[in-house]
């Protein structure tokens, strides 16, 4: 993960994210993030999946902005081959992306465009089975996953497995015993798990209490990136971020209010990833605001 | 659905269960050239009733026992119920995206004013996951995924009196959860001499339930087991609050039948029909219907065969002997267990095939042969 010294108290602008993305994907992977990309990438569509929930503090689109820049100049991939989705419309413009489902530029859309909607067969992994978005099942290849860490009142953490919640038909039936094993489930239906290739958590500015609906009582800045190709650790790290954040602003841990996050272990059970924080390869970068390295550790905070 | 298919939709569905029948064409085409149906651009913003504001904030629902906790933006189990800054907002008054006309007998009700119709209407959600359900696709489903027809309370009771429809019946998905628009229909309609049936799952609080029975005429409760394992591994819910609930409606004096749908190798063995028969018989009575429906793989439970018409016919006699007086077998068309056979004289009553009534033996609510009084309501 890559995470910005300095600038407390303020949103990053899309230069600040591209430092971030660019010096957490080298860290990430050890190299060239142009073969990287261009491997993760080989050819066809890529769909981001953003959150956009709460309008006041969604996937933020400079961070879009900053990665779908990356996706085209690094990766090389077409611009129309890049799909930003939430499942509706009305929430990707209320968190003031703007619409297309043309065939040119940058597509951004949600479920509800005419003529996407959810797949016709079902996809299950568990008790509960689902309709999965076609953006998945037919629109894109490769999946990005990129949410916004904040607190959930149910599941505890919401991240990257809690957003592909918007990817099926209907979430509200995934939400009991605080989304465990439901989250997993979700994230282990076939098109999500096997198109999955990032998460890139924006954990920059992060709602700690209160959520998944904005509570500007609540925010505190991290100012980090988590980009992970496993969905199970990215999570994993961001309720470390989450736990800490909570308990510098005197709140107790989750466990503690009920809402414990006991999805990552199912996760690991059926083979998602890896749950356990000192079996995850952590490697964090620091940058400054010029976008210079500031050394690289295991330590988050 | 632009309004050519939906008219079609509302042509075809009615035309299929009562083809031949005059009596139909002239609903049909009374219902055709009175399809004015808007489709419906927004979801309701109604305030829900039965919730609570929690102190810590976000709201309790308390219209299931299901109880769900909602903070800000968040949705019930049932997915048409929303919290916005912590009032409480059903998303589907108004918005059915379901509608027929049905034979009552489809519901199935067989003691409730036999050869009537009903108009049948659902919107989307359901505050349970059954996994045979056969209305998956509207019962599962969120508003947003489900096309909606503008049809407030008001021109559903229009609609009724002018096409001389004498019952309303909220159906096909889980009307529980569409509560607040079931309620005003059913309160309008009963002051305009249009009745309304509920056909559920039995899953809802008492309080609400008690308020909801003061307008309701008849309930279809679906009983899906006997066993509380069967409600928490193919349901998603409990068994125990639709038993009570059972209770609940038979006191109330409210017409109730009950429909078991019988899974093979899930809800089909002897111990489950004779522990099935015994409660009903002692805690609503002997005389209450009881239909045992035959399933077709659906949904989640494709992996199971339909049910062997044996199975049926032992559900049927091992429940006929336990005592209880009226016992049919559903999805079953032809069979003799679709027809009311008098339990003082043997002799049939009404006599059904599919949705269809060929002889009614029925004097007001007594047999013609032999003068006794059958339960429900027949005049």
């Amino acid at each position: 993960m890559s995470k910005l010294s300095g600038n407390p108290g303020k949103f990053l602008d899309q230069d600040q994210y591209r430092f971030l993305l660019e010096t957490g994907l080298k860290i990430f992977i050890g190299g060239d993030p142009k073969l990287f990309l261009k491997s993760l990438f080989p050819k066809g569509a890529v769909g981001i999946k953003t959150n956009c929930l709460a309008s006041f503090n969604p996937t933020f689109k400079p961070l879009a902005d900053a990665l779908t820049e990356l996706l085209i100049k690094v990766a090389g991939i077409e611009e129309n081959d890049i799909i930003i989705w939430e499942r509706s419309n009305r929430e990707l413009k209320n968190a003031g992306y703007k619409l297309n489902a043309s065939s040119f530029g940058r597509r951004c859309l949600g479920t509800d465009t005419s003529g996407v909607g959810y797949s016709r067969d079902f996809y299950n992994s568990g008790k509960v089975g689902s309709l999965v978005t076609r953006i998945l099942t037919r629109m894109v290849d490769h999946s990005i996953n990129l949410p916004v860490l904040k607190d959930h009142s149910v599941a505890g953490l919401s991240a990257g497995m809690k957003n592909m919640f918007g990817a099926v038909n209907n979430p509200n039936k995934y939400h009991g015993n605080n989304c465990d094993p439901y989250a997993a489930d979700i994230n282990n239906l076939a098109p999500i798990k096997d198109k999955h290739r990032l998460t890139i958590t924006d954990a920059a500015r992060v709602q700690y209490d209160n959520g998944p609906g904005f509570d500007s009582r609540s925010l505190d800045y991290y100012n980090g990136l988590i980009i992970s190709n496993d969905p199970v650790a990215a999570d994993r790290v961001a309720l470390q971020i989450l736990e800490h954040l909570r308990a510098k602003n005197g709140r107790p841990p989750l466990a503690k209010v009920g809402r414990p996050v006991k999805y990552l272990d199912s996760a690991q059970k059926i083979g998602l990833g890896e749950a356990d924080i000192n079996r995850i390869d952590l490697r964090v970068v620091k940058v400054n605001e010029k976008g210079r390295e500031r050394g690289v550790s295991r330590e988050l905070f | 659905m632009d309004r050519r298919r939906f008219i079609k939709c509302v042509g075809c569905g009615a035309a299929a269960a009562a083809a031949g029948s005059n009596y139909w064409q002239d609903v049909l085409g009374g219902l055709q050239n009175a399809c004015a149906f808007e489709f419906a651009k927004e979801l309701s913003s109604v305030e829900a009733r039965y919730y609570t504001k929690l102190e810590t904030g976000g709201i309790e629902c308390g219209l299931c026992p299901r109880h769900c906790l909602i903070t800000d933006l968040e949705r019930g189990y049932c997915g048409v119920r929303e919290n916005r800054k912590d009032i409480y907002y059903t998303l589907v008054y108004g918005l059915p995206c379901a509608l027929n006309i049905d034979p009552i007998e489809k519901k199935p009700l067989f003691h409730f004013y036999p050869g009537t119709t009903a108009f049948s209407l659902a919107t989307a959600g359901c505050n349970v996951n059954c996994k045979c359900c056969q209305n998956w696709d509207i019962s599962q489903s969120r508003p947003e995924q489900t096309d909606n027809i503008d049809l407030p309370p008001r021109e559903i009771v229009d609609i009724c009196q002018s096409r001389n429809i004498p019952t309303i019946a909220y159906t096909y998905s889980e009307p529980v959860v569409f509560y607040e628009y079931m309620y005003d229909t059913a309160e309008l309609g009963h002051k305009h001499n249009i009745r309304s049936v509920m056909i559920t799952g039995g899953y809802i609080e008492s309080e609400p339930l008690t308020d909801l029975l003061g307008h309701l005429d008849a309930v279809k409760v679906d009983l899906k087991a006997i066993r509380e394992n069967y409600y928490r591994d193919y349901v998603d819910g409990e068994l125990k609050p639709v038993l009570d609930r059972l209770v609940q409606i038979k006191k109330s004096g409210v017409w109730l039948e009950i429909v078991y749908l019988v899974i093979p190798t899930l809800n089909d063995t002897d111990d489950e029909f004779k522990e099935l028969a015994r409660w009903v018989k002692t805690n609503l009575g002997s005389d209450v219907p009881v239909h045992f429906s035959r399933f077709h793989p659906q949904y989640l439970l494709r992996n199971l065969p339909p049910t062997p018409q044996k199975t049926l016919e032992r559900a049927h006699q091992i429940s006929r002997a336990e005592g209880l007086e009226y016992v049919y077998l559903g999805n079953l068309p032809g069979h003799p267990a679709e027809s009311t056979y008098c339990p003082g004289c043997g002799k049939i009553l009404i006599e059904r095939r599919g949705y269809q009534i060929y002889q009614n033996n029925l004097k007001g609510n007594r047999c013609k042969f032999c003068n006794r009084e059958i339960p429900g309501r027949f005049t």
